[in-house]
């Protein structure tokens, strides 16, 4: 087994607002291993990005606070800790990219400097000369061609799949022990998306680091995780490895969210069929229904499901796999 | 492309932009305006007199001509002379900017600075108490007209208090020092609450950016984030806002000017409407217009410098 460098139990962030506080965030379990990837999976709104942000201690506070549960990291909990202790620890020891690689380098400043910024905060003991080839060596890391010109180059001179592999460089210029990757190629086209994702999986080989990813693409998934947790309105509906996952679906969102994913005949080319689609809508964080948040938009839903034996909660079905649900499929 | 090649581009261009300003002149000031025969003489003129002074004005001669002495007027910077005081205008323009000068410049750095200033710390604490109450007196700083503020500091601070000079000016440095400190003071409550809003906004624009989530990321302290990501940022909008109102420096503030009676192109510029000298006034214009596109052309040039997207085109 693995070392296990962050542990997320039973985590609760809310938010208030003016129609109320709403949990984005309610119950949320996983875990991160040394060289292992977990995918977070779920629709918009479902609370992946939050659980990220929340183990970054980057919820804006007010309107937004953990209200419950713990982050562990190598055993020190990230919950409540001082600022300063948090400043040392993110981008340094827990590091986290994002979604928009077009808008998320500062596009005043050269990506050389956006690098070596990084390093002067975290390893001091850096001098001028060892930041500039260490920034350089990142580049060259991540796959950018004669990275020695491109460190002088500002973001708006690079495509959006090389910001992203700025990014990526800045993320990992510290050797982090957790990459938190917040759907780090929605933005990026197909074929840029799939070297992307090459990249992360070569990096982590190399430098060992647990990655949290975070997406709506179960493709995506399906090629770079070992770990999947399904998530829908804030709270995991299933947890197993990826194998597991995607051949025995247990709830049926997974499997409504896999049958949502358009699959071709590899040798025809043909669509094989009808794509299916997920009815309905998610439904707001101020009208949770009782019962199972996923009742209104379930074939199977029954009595129960509208909460007369209280909510699901997640179980164990065994061999690591967890479903929240009062008729899992098999 | 290089630096100086675009100036000199730039400068070409605004030729035409001049020629443009001087026809407007022309057809302001000798089509729609009365008849400055008739200003001059009063109701009473004969036809002969009139016939003389356009003859003196050179109002007989054909248009283009007329319209050929205004460009001569705006590439030589020869006005000609006033008509009220006969002085020479270039002499009278050189004479008030001083006077200008000595209230607008040091209003100007001491208000954008300190604007500046309580934008970055209002920004910092957004949305809190603090950031609602200066936005709260900045607005209410702003509803006050400019006028009220120059009678109440002319009767109150200078005539009650006696902690200024009412109006007046000497020349020569430092006689005319307590003369400019009340319009100085003036300047800067009657444009704090409007600058102080508008680099509010220049910051916090920037602030939601997601570079800044990045830079957060990155462990960086708000302060480094605020000082270092957000205000290199926030600096493009910040200069065009400064440069703008530099050209406003230079002609003076014709109210405050008026008030004070300070000796200043705003107070030339008001006397020359009052007594409808007409050539004073042409040469105002011309030279608004040409200040205002001598600090566009620099804006244009400081933004490469701030902004490495920008490209001099």
């Amino acid at each position: 087994m693995a070392e296990k460098v962050l542990e997320v139990k039973d985590l609760v962030v809310e938010f208030k607002t003016d129609r109320g506080t709403v949990k984005a965030v309610n119950g949320v379990n996983f875990d991160v291993y040394k060289g292992k990837t977990v995918g977070v999976v779920g629709e918009s709104g479902s609370g992946k990005s939050v659980t990220a942000l929340a183990i970054m201690g980057l919820i804006p506070n007010p309107p937004g606070r953990i209200a419950g549960g713990e982050i562990n990291f190598k055993g020190k909990s990230l919950v409540n800790i001082a600022g300063e202790e948090m400043r040392k620890i993110r981008g340094n020891k827990i590091a986290m990219i994002f979604q928009e690689p077009m808008t998320s380098l500062n596009p005043v400043f050269t990506i050389g400097d956006q690098i070596e910024e990084v390093l002067e905060l975290h390893q001091p003991n850096l001098d001028n000369k060892a930041r500039a080839a260490k920034a350089v060596d990142m580049l060259r890391l991540v796959g950018i061609p004669s990275p020695e010109k491109r460190v002088h180059e500002y973001p708006h001179q690079l495509s959006g799949g090389m910001r992203q592999r700025v990014m990526i460089a800045i993320a990992l210029s510290c050797e982090p022990d957790v990459l938190i990757a917040d759907e780090p190629t929605t933005a990026l086209d197909v074929t840029i998306q799939a070297q992307i994702l090459e990249l992360m999986k070569k990096l982590q080989k190399e430098l060992g680091m647990g990655i949290i990813l975070i997406t709506h693409d179960l493709g995506v998934v399906a090629e770079t995780c070992d770990d999947v947790a399904v998530m829908y309105c804030g709270q995991i509906v299933e947890r197993a490895d990826v194998k597991t996952l995607f051949n025995h679906p247990q709830h049926p969102y997974t499997k409504g969210l896999m049958e949502s994913i358009p699959s071709f005949d590899s040798t025809t080319g043909v669509k094989k069929e009808r794509l299916q689609t997920i009815e309905g809508m998610v439904p707001s964080l101020f009208e949770l229904p009782s019962g199972c948040n996923f009742q209104d938009r379930c074939k199977h839903a029954t009595e129960v499901c509208k909460g007369i034996q209280g909510e699901p909660h997640l179980r164990d079905i065994g061999a690591g796999h967890q479903v929240s649900c009062f008729h899992p499929l098999n | 492309m290089n630096i100086w090649l675009y100036i000199i581009r730039k400068v070409v261009n605004m030729i035409p932009t001049l020629l443009g300003v001087c026809l407007i002149v022309f057809v302001l000031f000798n089509l729609v305006a009365p008849d400055p025969a008739l200003l001059l003489l009063g109701k009473h003129g004969t036809v002969e007199q009139i016939a003389q002074i356009h003859r003196e004005l050179g109002l007989d001669r054909p248009f283009w001509a007329q319209y050929f002495d205004i460009v001569k007027s705006a590439f030589t910077w020869d006005f000609g002379y006033s008509w009220s005081s006969k002085q020479e205008i270039w002499q009278m323009i050189k004479n008030g900017a001083f006077p200008s000068m000595a209230i607008t410049v040091p209003a100007f750095i001491l208000t954008n600075a300190i604007a500046i200033s309580i934008s970055l710390l209002v920004s910092f604490y957004r949305g809190k108490m603090l950031d609602k109450s200066v936005v709260f007196v900045c607005v209410a700083m702003m509803s006050i007209p400019g006028l009220a503020y120059i009678l109440f500091g002319q009767y109150f601070f200078a005539y009650k208090l006696g902690l200024f000079e009412i109006a007046g000016y000497e020349p020569g440095f430092p006689n005319f020092v307590p003369y400019v400190l009340l319009p100085i003071v003036l300047y800067l409550i009657m444009n704090i609450g409007p600058d102080v809003r508008y680099y509010r906004t220049a910051v916090l624009d920037e602030i939601y950016q997601d570079y800044v989530r990045t830079a957060r990321a990155k462990g960086l302290t708000e302060k480094k984030i605020l000082f270092k990501h957000v205000l290199k940022n926030a600096m493009i909008p910040i200069l065009t806002y400064l440069i703008i109102q530099i050209p406003f420096l230079v002609l003076g503030g014709i109210l405050t000017e008026s008030f004070f009676s300070i000796p200043g192109l705003g107070g030339l510029t008001i006397k020359a409407i009052n007594t409808s000298d007409f050539p004073v006034i042409k040469a105002m214009t011309i030279l608004s217009a040409v200040a205002f596109m001598v600090f566009n052309l620099l804006t244009d040039v400081l933004y490469t410098l701030v902004d490495p997207r920008a490209k001099l085109k």
